[in-house]
């Protein structure tokens, strides 16, 4: 096969690359004082919008700034939490203590894809373009859909208030069925 | 919407083949649990002494990698072989590494048995990120995947690595004017100094001169000892005990190998923290953001810094060196793949001088470079698994609990059923999956939250050099030069030197 010709390479790479519009301004949505600490500060993090929302400020948080999720969990049950505009879905459900198997294994740093999640229509249209390196983990979730994100990379904004996200059924199931005992 | 279109096309995957197997995990109905599984017994696989002929008298070590085909052409998906004194199941197929992955648990281990283990036990050193397991293992995980995998934290990395990529500039110029034809000699090489460079850099935030025009003669023998180190790595641990009496050099040079690279990396710590302390003791704030700073504030003791930073030194050296490479090495072999990757760089650009990491963001071709260029050469060839609370199924067998499962991915990353031409460098692959795509075909950097700790920083690294060479070279083969072929020396190298010619533009 000839080789392809350097526009056909740069049209299909344009094509697959609308995603990174938005990588530019990834992050600056991230957690509010996520940074560093201690005599320790990157220059960078300082300069990070939520940084100027001290302890204080954060305190002062109102009602209004909070955001209901529905979770339907593998079994089918439903689980409700609230969560702050910016958090990240797995914040919520670490910091709520959602009992989800599994959820977030690699503790938001995208390295797996369990605290995949599937999204209704009308909030996955709304929802930030996906980074190459969210795309490229969740490409390996199990149970993928149209729908599919990853709850790490999904911050709360108002919009999603008493939205209903699901959690695909669990691969976990299939270790757990395997008769142990029978080999012990 | 483009997040829709991309998300489409991803879908339409799901339509064929995937749900079988995906379903087949998910939906394991009771009365397949009952049925009988194939055991260990039932496996396929060369004989112990084959194997060991294999290995030892045909040089199976450095074609472990081609040893995945055959074994794949002539058993199937999954057989057994005895690694030395280890029996280890090999398997080969996405969708049954990706069963093994989805099985590893809360605390992956990748080998509870292994001579890089054995080392630190017998001098008394700590057991750093890549060999620790357990709740020591998921400390460590955690500590440093904050700041070497979220997004914004390896951003904040770009200006530090791009004045190495500054001196890697520098450096090649220096090389190339020394050369009549402007050939570099043995790129690794040089990528080797930028790879120890780069992770240096990020780990004490402080420079060590690899780039200069006269290296210092530690870091060459830094290097030295990490190849070593590699080549005794499998060598030890494929020789049963008895050989080691018999034969004690292997040994020996792995340790003294170690011994070096645990000296160097204690060096380079002690030697930041004194200068940290002192400017604390001045009362002057300390500003910075590396990572050996990092993991002294979660109260590791300084014997675990001294196993982890060295663990993280060696790990950010033939990684890059061995990416760098074989992406420079197959653009120079494909003039116009490099042509329409020069255009993307410049485009993007637009007369700017030094990409920064928002930059790189936008060059897909540049990334699908990379990508290709891992999956024809996967700097890990093979990697592995021991699941030790259970056994597991995979496929139709059920595999023991405690059994070393070894992930064949050079294997499925050159399956022509997943990558029509499989040794053929088509970039254009990653940008339009086509049907044939899966997703654990190709997984360079491993999956889950036992995979590379270092890729954030690692592509950062790899596609800033990359687009920066690009900028400032058109590079070619060296004339008269034949082709390379990789080999194994536990992770895949080059066999010989890769010359290439760097016409400046």
């Amino acid at each position: 096969m000839a080789a392809p010709g350097t526009a056909s390479l740069l049209r299909a790479s344009a094509a697959s690359s609308c995603r990174w519009l938005l990588a530019a301004f990834r992050g600056a949505a991230g957690r509010p004082g996520g940074g560093g600490g201690g005599v320790v500060s990157g220059s960078v993090a300082v300069r990070t919008p939520g940084r100027f929302f001290g302890v204080s400020a954060r305190a002062r948080l109102s009602s209004e700034d909070k955001v209901t999720v529905h979770f339907i969990n593998r079994d089918g049950d439903k689980l409700t939490a609230e969560g702050k505009v910016g958090d990240s879905l797995l914040d919520v459900v670490v910091d709520k203590n959602l009992d989800i198997d599994g959820f977030g294994a690699c503790e938001g740093t995208l390295a797996c894809s369990t605290c995949h999640l599937i999204f209704e229509d009308h909030i996955f249209e709304k929802l930030d373009a996906i980074t190459d390196e969210e795309m490229d983990m969740l490409d390996l979730a199990y149970g993928l859909t149209e729908t599919s994100r990853l709850g790490c990379q999904i911050c709360l904004k108002k919009f999603m208030n008493n939205m209903t996200v699901r959690v695909p059924e669990a691969v976990a199931d299939a270790r757990q069925s395997i008769d142990m005992s029978k080999n012990s | 919407m483009p997040q829709t279109l991309k998300l489409a096309s991803r879908a339409s995957l799901l339509s064929r083949g995937f749900p079988e197997i995906w379903a087949e995990l998910g939906f394991k109905a009771p009365a397949r649990v009952t049925k009988t599984h194939k055991t260990l017994e039932d496996m396929p696989g060369p004989s112990a002494l084959g194997f060991f002929t294999d290995l030892f008298c045909k040089r199976g070590l450095a074609r472990l990698h081609e040893l995945q085909i055959e074994g794949k052409a002539k058993y199937g998906p999954v057989w057994k072989a005895s690694f030395g004194p280890i029996l280890t199941v090999h398997v080969a197929e996405p969708s049954l590494i990706q069963e093994v992955m989805r099985q590893e648990g809360k605390h992956p281990i990748r080998s509870d048995l292994s001579s890089w283990k054995d080392y630190r036990v017998c001098r008394g050193h700590a057991y750093g990120l890549l060999t620790a397991e357990g709740e020591e293992w998921q400390k460590i995980r955690s500590t440093l995947g904050k700041h070497m995998l979220k997004p914004k934290e390896v951003e904040s990395h770009t200006g530090t690595l791009n004045g190495v990529v500054s001196d890697l500039i520098r450096r090649l110029q220096h090389q190339q004017s020394r050369h009549g034809q402007h050939v570099v000699q043995d790129v690794a090489g040089e990528f080797y100094k930028f790879g120890l460079e780069g992770i240096s850099s990020v780990l004490f935030e402080s420079r060590i001169g690899c780039l200069e025009p006269e290296v210092p003669k530690e870091t060459e023998t830094f290097i030295r000892s990490i190849n070593r180190m590699f080549v005794m790595t499998l060598l030890t641990m494929a020789m049963p005990k008895f050989l080691h009496h018999i034969f004690p050099k292997p040994w020996k040079v792995f340790c003294e190998s170690w011994d070096y690279m645990f000296a160097f990396a204690k060096g380079h710590i002690d030697k930041r923290m004194t200068e940290v302390a002192e400017k604390v003791s001045r009362g002057e704030t300390v500003e910075g953001k590396y990572l050996t700073y990092y993991l002294a504030q979660e109260k590791l003791s300084m014997k675990s810094i001294y196993g982890n930073v060295t663990e993280l030194l060696l790990a950010g050296v033939d990684t890059i060196s061995s990416t760098l490479s074989w992406s420079l090495y197959e653009l120079s072999r494909h003039p116009r793949v490099q042509a329409a990757l020069h255009e993307q760089i410049t485009g993007v650009m637009d007369g700017g001088a030094i990409p920064s990491a928002a930059d790189v963001a936008q060059m897909p071709l540049l990334k699908a470079v990379v990508k290709e260029a891992l999956r024809l050469y996967p700097v890990i060839p093979s990697n592995a698994r021991v699941i030790s609370d259970r056994d597991i199924q995979v496929g139709e067998y059920l595999i023991p609990r405690k059994t070393l499962i070894t992930l064949c991915h050079y294997a499925t990353s050159r399956d022509a059923r997943f990558f029509p031409e499989p040794d053929c460098f088509k970039p254009e692959r990653w940008l339009q999956k086509d049907a044939t795509h899966h997703p654990f075909a190709s997984v360079p950097f491993g999956f889950g939250k036992r995979s590379c700790i270092g890729r954030r920083i690692a592509e950062l690294e790899v596609h800033l050099a990359l687009a920066r060479i690009l900028m400032h070279f058109e590079v070619k083969p060296e004339p008269e030069g034949g082709p390379v072929r990789p080999m194994t020396r536990t992770l895949l190298v080059p066999e010989k030197d890769i010359n290439l010619q760097f016409v400046s533009r």
